[in-house]
């Protein structure tokens, strides 16, 4: 009994020495690829930065022509109303075909045409309509404008008619209205800087979780040195488990790299959540989307068709998780088929801990997925690779 | 340049491409897989806003107003609240995006002729949705608030309704969109997945060509070959070049007769402009080859290098006119913002040589910068 008992402990040792020592030797090797960490170290931190401070999907600065045929103090007071930071008040044009021409070019987006007599008809109390021509090759944003524009002249015309009825009614203006109150939660600002960057390490992490365990198993199998690791006393399982471990190290650490130099100290986005917690669910993360790399190692020969391989799983990952676009809004196949992308749950999860300060107790059922979709993806490629193997 | 030299070269890429089966049906069905996966798939409009209410008047009047949310596709009813505690809940895990709290005395406060205030709740977690769910938020409001004031007009004073309308509606906005009429998603994002689709996969082709050889050693051959620098270059972007070009045409197809897209520009534009681009691409990838000895550095880099600018500073999602300078400034430096704009330019708008002589003018300049830095990097003789 006591040799036995000494024995399982001797041997779980040697297991995990081994470990230690296949990891240790995928990161010499990339430690030796300078180019590529360079690289890394700039996707995790200047890359961040740029999309964080530059990127903003809401309209702003959306540039705005008028053709004011009527040049009254009411149009004037319109024209006022377009403001920044939606709108940008590019100058104004003689004629509306010059105007177009502009929308053409794009060199502007909107055109807003106020007929002749806009403020003799307000006078006179006629209704008046105003014109707004929008580019709209790109539609969301195009729309966005639109409504923003719709707002405002909505505004304009309420206040005409709460004055007018003012002035006609004994005392106070007494009117039904129902008035909007907002409340926005977890980022009151709208701060869409916290929102690109975060959306950005998500992005770094995906390619670089799944691309560097997939590249680095393919390159053994391409160059033939996987012979060399079946002849020594290491088990496939070793083997991709090295991979997985190594990789997830360096993102772990190029993550916390991106955090303390970006978007703490630069951006200022909170971590309302616990910050252990996030870096042992990134751990999760890499770790079930190098199983998804890993996976597609074993199903190609060498390093190129990897890197097609990975394209093809990668970009549907990356532009369809909800990082980029609201998940709501796709159609359901694209929402059922995505429930095999990681990068969904993953997005619920940070955005979950860092911006709303939520814990396990919410976020449970994602981090199930993710364990079990890593589970299967590292079960079913060690089952390949372990075949090819023999 | 020995022609007979080039196309020895060119010929040895392409039987190697074309023997590796894999790497070619994903060299072909790659591109035209995702323009039709993302022109159906990649929905940016901000629909079916999952919402819950807490109705605290339960009036008639109350439960119409909510109906209005209720029936728009622009929301999802997920559920009725009876505690503002379970809206903080159903926000924290993200079963909802949005609350309604209507307040006491709704219908009462209305009827008697006075303003209510409706509190909705946002998630701000992604700022551009709960912006523009703000915005429909307000839309319904202002209009109920419209047939409120020509319902009171009409009550207390004695005006006929469609009298009272044109009071209480002095000024209106009539929109007319360009280019895109019906202002369909799929117009815009099908023609910009034509950029993103040779983006991509052509970079990574290339480099994966070049430095594959570099990596197993085979590359010692053309160093000690006759082969000269520009032969082996010409050569080996040959077939990759090739590949795309066929793409291009099968882009062009699907965006026209799958997705409808409206062809509305000049032919000769827009395959010159997609000849230029192709070049740019393979030439990216070229670049990024000549700079990295490993193949897993020129997986990455070149993924990331196609992927990231494409994806953000390219106009595909995001105007570049939006951009801050500095993403400005990024957004410029690289080929994707010029062929974007003379794809929608082609598509939608219409334009030709005259109107876009500049973009096409930043292609070429892209084209040929790129192949004379690839020449320059190209060594036959490596230090190591």
């Amino acid at each position: 009994m006591i040799g036995k008992g000494g024995r399982v402990p001797e041997a779980v040792r040697l297991w995990t020495l081994r470990l230690f020592v296949l990891t240790r030797k995928e990161l010499l090797q990339l430690r030796r690829d300078v180019p590529l960490l360079l690289f890394l170290l700039y996707s995790f931190s200047l890359s961040i930065y740029v999309s964080g401070a530059g990127i903003s999907m809401q309209l702003n600065n959306a540039s705005l022509l008028v053709h004011d045929g009527d040049h009254s103090e009411s149009s004037r007071e319109l024209i006022h109303r377009f403001r920044q930071p939606y709108f940008r008040f590019d100058g104004e044009v003689q004629d509306q075909k010059v105007g177009v021409r502009r929308l053409d070019q794009g060199t502007a987006m909107l055109l807003l045409d106020i007929p002749p007599r806009f403020h003799e008809s307000i006078v006179g109390r006629e209704p008046v309509s105003v014109q707004l021509l929008v580019d709209t090759t790109n539609a969301p944003q195009g729309l966005s404008a639109a409504a923003y524009a719709s707002r405002i002249v909505g505004k304009f015309s309420f206040d005409l008619v709460a004055s007018r009825l003012g002035g006609a009614s004994d005392g106070g203006v007494q009117l039904p209205a129902v008035e909007s109150a907002h409340r926005v939660w977890f980022n009151q600002e709208q701060n869409e800087t916290w929102f690109q960057s975060i959306s950005h390490i998500l992005r770094m992490i995906t390619l670089f979780a799944f691309l560097l365990p997939a590249a680095a198993l393919v390159r053994e199998k391409e160059h033939g040195t996987v012979e060399q690791l079946l002849v020594s006393p290491v088990t496939p399982l070793q083997i991709m488990l090295s991979k997985v471990l190594a990789m997830t190290l360096v993102i772990q650490a190029a993550t916390a790299i991106a955090m303390a130099t970006v978007l703490k100290p630069v951006f200022g986005v909170p971590v309302k959540g616990s910050a252990a917690l996030f870096f042992v669910m990134t751990a999760l993360y890499s770790f079930t989307t190098a199983g998804l790399g890993l996976f597609a190692a074993t199903i190609t020969r060498n390093q190129a068709q990897v890197g097609m391989v990975s394209l093809l799983v990668i970009s549907p990952m990356l532009l369809l998780s909800g990082i980029t676009t609201p998940f709501e809004a796709m159609p359901p196949w694209v929402q059922t088929l995505m429930a095999l992308s990681p990068l969904r749950y993953f997005v619920d999860v940070t955005y979950g801990i860092l911006l709303k300060g939520v814990g396990l107790e919410l976020l449970w059922d994602s981090v199930l997925a993710m364990v079990f979709l890593g589970g299967t993806m590292f079960g079913l490629g060690m089952w390949r690779f372990r075949r090819q193997l023999q | 340049m020995n022609m007979a030299r080039m196309v020895a070269v060119a010929r040895k890429e392409w039987k190697e491409t074309v023997r590796d089966r894999l790497f070619l049906l994903m060299a072909f069905l790659l591109p035209g897989l995702w323009i039709v996966v993302f022109g159906y798939g990649l929905v940016l409009d901000v629909e079916h806003v999952p919402f819950a209410v807490l109705d605290r008047d339960q009036s008639s009047s109350s439960r119409d107003y909510l109906y209005r949310f209720i029936d728009s596709r622009y929301f999802d009813f997920r559920k009725s609240v009876s505690d503002e505690r379970e809206i903080d809940r159903l926000l924290g895990d993200t079963s909802i995006r949005m609350a309604i709290i209507v307040p006491e005395r709704f219908e009462e406060r209305l009827l008697a002729g006075r303003s209510v205030i409706v509190q909705t709740l946002l998630d701000g977690t992604f700022p551009l949705h709960a912006d523009t769910t703000k915005g429909y938020v307000i839309a319904v409001n202002n209009s109920v608030t419209q047939e409120l004031i020509t319902d009171f007009l009409t009550r207390t004073r004695g005006l006929v309704p469609a009298e009272a309308r044109r009071l209480t509606e002095p000024v209106s906005l009539e929109t007319r969109y360009l280019y895109n009429e019906e202002v369909r998603s799929t117009w815009s994002i099908v023609p910009a997945l034509i950029m993103f689709a040779l983006m991509v996969a052509s970079p990574l082709l290339t480099a994966l060509g070049v430095v594959r050889e570099k990596e197993t050693g085979s590359i010692y051959n053309i160093y000690s070959s006759t082969a000269s620098k520009a032969e082996f270059l010409v050569g080996k972007l040959a077939p990759y070049f090739a590949i795309s070009t066929i793409n291009v045409g099968v882009l062009w197809m699907i965006a026209v007769w799958l997705f409808r897209v409206p062809f509305k520009g000049n032919i000769a534009v827009f395959f010159t402009a997609s000849m230029l681009f192709v070049l740019c691409s393979v030439g990216i990838g070229l670049v990024v080859s000549l700079l990295v000895r490993t193949q897993m550095a020129a997986l990455l880099i070149t993924i990331v290098i196609a992927m990231v600018p494409t994806l953000l500073f390219s106009g595909l999602l995001v105007p570049v006119s939006s951009l801050s300078p500095g993403a400005q400034v990024q957004a410029h430096l690289f080929p994707m913002m010029y062929y974007t704009d003379v794809v929608r330019g082609s598509f939608l708008k219409g334009l030709g040589w005259k109107s876009m002589w500049m973009d096409l003018f930043a292609l070429a300049g892209f084209a040929v910068v790129l192949q004379l830095v690839a020449y320059g990097l190209f060594t036959k003789r490596p230090k190591t």
